[in-house]
């Protein structure tokens, strides 16, 4: 059982990373840069519980609220280019800020032991959760209940105007441009949401590993945080949720038996994937179909 | 830590830049004719070095024709890539070519980890007995000074293939093009696969040099060595050759003296700090026209 709620935890967290990488790559942005958001989540959050004694979830926020700072000062420089430059630039961006934490020590003694961050051997005894005696279920739902509050606000969202605007300059920045949208802003803005939703997820992360290193956070992170909402389809939020589902639930979990071999499988069945499903497993067309076999919204995906 | 140990340091980190300029040229071949990322591309040069080694296993050779095979091994990888991840998706899906790339990258890493258990494989080098003193603490290591001259070597036979051969015009007319070069009959699905090809030759030569400058080969230098070629492919200018191998010698220069002057876990936030400072001032890269690119 407890195997289980570990798997549905690590399933929570990755679609919340997925979905921030989601509402960035709506607007045709490609960015590697939700590993480093969720790393700065992650390490703020920690450090607000257990250094300063806070609540988990003000210091989740907290740990959004600077990410998505972040987002937006890096995003009004990053945004102005794009494809591979803007690839390559949030790469090492979010390698800079896994950097900046190899190096970054900050302990202060509690009781017996130092806590904090220490550099390389990463920052240990975030003992929020087992400290205020919450169960393995407990924290499960808890990051649940965070996980389908994001969704439904995209989902919300992508039924709004906003959604609407965000995959316009998706589609065709000129045509977007020439109607009056300011793609700056909304690129910027899709970035700073994005981090937000990275620095939730970091923050949920660090609580319930308790311990975080550097190298959690690297390119291999970044790159998963793409591959769901890619794998998945943008057309809607669902599609995130079933690609981690794909992945993390079938590929790494599932194809356990398999041992070494499951990651020569991985990275073949990606392969695959793309060249069968180039607009991912949910594309348009299915979820028009799906849509339609529930009934009513099938009228409004007409998208 | 004084002057000399500086000299000596940015001296052997500008040599082994040519191995960055060469993976940095590869990327930048790849985008100037497809508009795509291949990121599989250093993870194909590695292996083509690994499988170079699986030559070794079976009979000695010269350390020239493990060099020699390494590229070819490369090569035919490179057009693999072509084949799995651009030739059947459709192109007007950056999304779909990229993760695809992703994908390959992590499959080629695997394999590689599945014939070698894991473990690092001792790479031979060439010239490692060789070195050039001047005075007492300043020298010239042989084998980086090998590696720096077979990638000039490697680059002009590039310069000279794109612009003296029917092939490079080809190659050049579909990066320009590619509606207008279809029409004029040429084939724009071999072009893009030969230039896999060459790409791929030109990796295999750095792989195998990274290999014979480190003196081992492991899968976990697939993703630094991606990221620092993109790196340098966005310092150089995309699509820019000469950008690229400026920017590959710059990168190894400062890297190296970063590294003995700040340790090793602080020396790649200083590459990336020089990313930013041309991005925010130079977009373009170094050779940059006045006309701003993608």
């Amino acid at each position: 059982m407890d195997f289980l709620l570990g798997l549905a935890q690590i399933i929570g967290v990755h679609t919340i990373l997925g979905l921030s990488a989601y509402v960035v790559l709506l607007t045709g942005q490609i960015t590697m840069a939700q590993a480093g958001f969720f790393a700065i989540g992650a390490y703020v959050a920690g450090m607000l519980t257990v250094l300063a004694g806070w609540n988990i979830l003000p210091a989740m926020i907290a740990g959004g609220v600077c990410a998505s700072v972040v987002a937006c000062i890096v995003g009004f420089p990053a945004l102005r280019v794009k494809g591979l430059i803007l690839v390559v630039a949030t790469v090492a961006f979010g390698e800079f800020v896994r950097l900046f934490w190899f190096n970054f020590d900050y302990q202060i003694e509690k009781g017996e032991i130092m806590v904090g961050p220490l550099g390389g051997e990463g920052f240990k005894q975030i003992r929020y959760f087992p400290e205020n005696g919450w169960s393995t279920g407990e924290v499960t739902l808890f990051i649940w209940a965070v996980v389908i509050a994001v969704m439904a606000g995209l989902w919300w969202m992508d039924r709004s105007r906003a959604g609407t605007v965000l995959r316009a300059v998706g589609e065709d920045e000129l045509a977007a441009q020439s109607v009056g949208i300011d793609l700056t802003a909304v690129k910027v803005s899709a970035f700073t949401v994005g981090g937000f939703i990275a620095g939730l997820g970091g923050a949920l992360y660090a609580h319930y590993t308790t311990h975080i290193e550097h190298l959690n956070f690297g390119v291999v992170l970044a790159t998963f945080a793409i591959a769901y909402p890619i794998l998945g389809g943008l057309s809607s939020v669902f599609g995130t949720l079933l690609a981690v589902l794909f992945i993390q639930g079938f590929l790494v979990e599932g194809l356990r038996f398999l041992g070494d071999w499951r990651n020569l499988l991985f990275g073949a069945l990606i392969v695959l994937a793309m060249n069968l499903r180039p607009r991912g497993l949910l594309d348009e067309r299915v979820s028009r179909m799906l849509g339609q076999l529930f009934g009513r919204r099938g009228a409004s995906e007409g998208s | 830590m004084d002057f000399i140990d500086f000299a000596q340091s940015v001296t052997d980190g500008l040599l082994f830049g040519a191995t960055y300029a060469l993976i940095g040229i590869g990327f930048t071949l790849i985008f100037g004719v497809m508009d795509k990322i291949n990121l599989a591309y250093a993870a194909a040069a590695i292996a083509g070095a690994y499988a170079s080694l699986g030559f070794l296993s079976f009979m000695a050779a010269p350390a020239v024709v493990v060099f020699l095979i390494a590229a070819a091994a490369a090569g035919l990888l490179g057009y693999g890539v072509y084949l799995c991840c651009f030739r059947f998706i459709p192109l007007a899906n950056p999304l779909a070519t990229l993760m695809a790339t992703v994908g390959m990258l992590i499959f080629i890493d695997e394999v590689v980890v599945h014939m070698t258990d894991g473990m690092p494989q001792p790479y031979p080098a060439l010239f490692d007995d060789v070195y050039i003193e001047f005075g007492e603490f300043y020298g010239l290591r042989g084998d980086l000074l090998f590696i720096f001259g077979l990638a000039i070597v490697a680059t002009v036979v590039l310069l000279y293939l794109l612009y003296r051969t029917r092939l490079g015009l080809a190659t050049r007319a579909v990066a320009q093009q590619p509606v207008a070069a279809q029409l004029v009959g040429m084939s724009v699905q071999r072009t893009n696969a030969l230039t896999f090809v060459i790409t791929g030759v030109l990796g295999g030569l750095a792989g195998a040099m990274i290999g014979a400058s480190v003196g081992v080969l492991s899968p976990l230098l697939a993703l630094p060595i991606t990221v620092k070629g993109l790196i340098v492919t966005v310092i150089g200018g995309l699509g820019s050759i000469p950008g690229a191998i400026v920017a590959g010698l710059m990168v190894g220069a400062l890297e190296n003296f970063f590294l003995t002057w700040r340790g090793v876990t602080e020396r790649d936030m200083y590459v990336m700090l020089l990313l930013f400072v041309f991005l925010a001032f130079r977009p373009g890269g170094i050779f940059s026209h006045s006309a701003q690119r993608d």
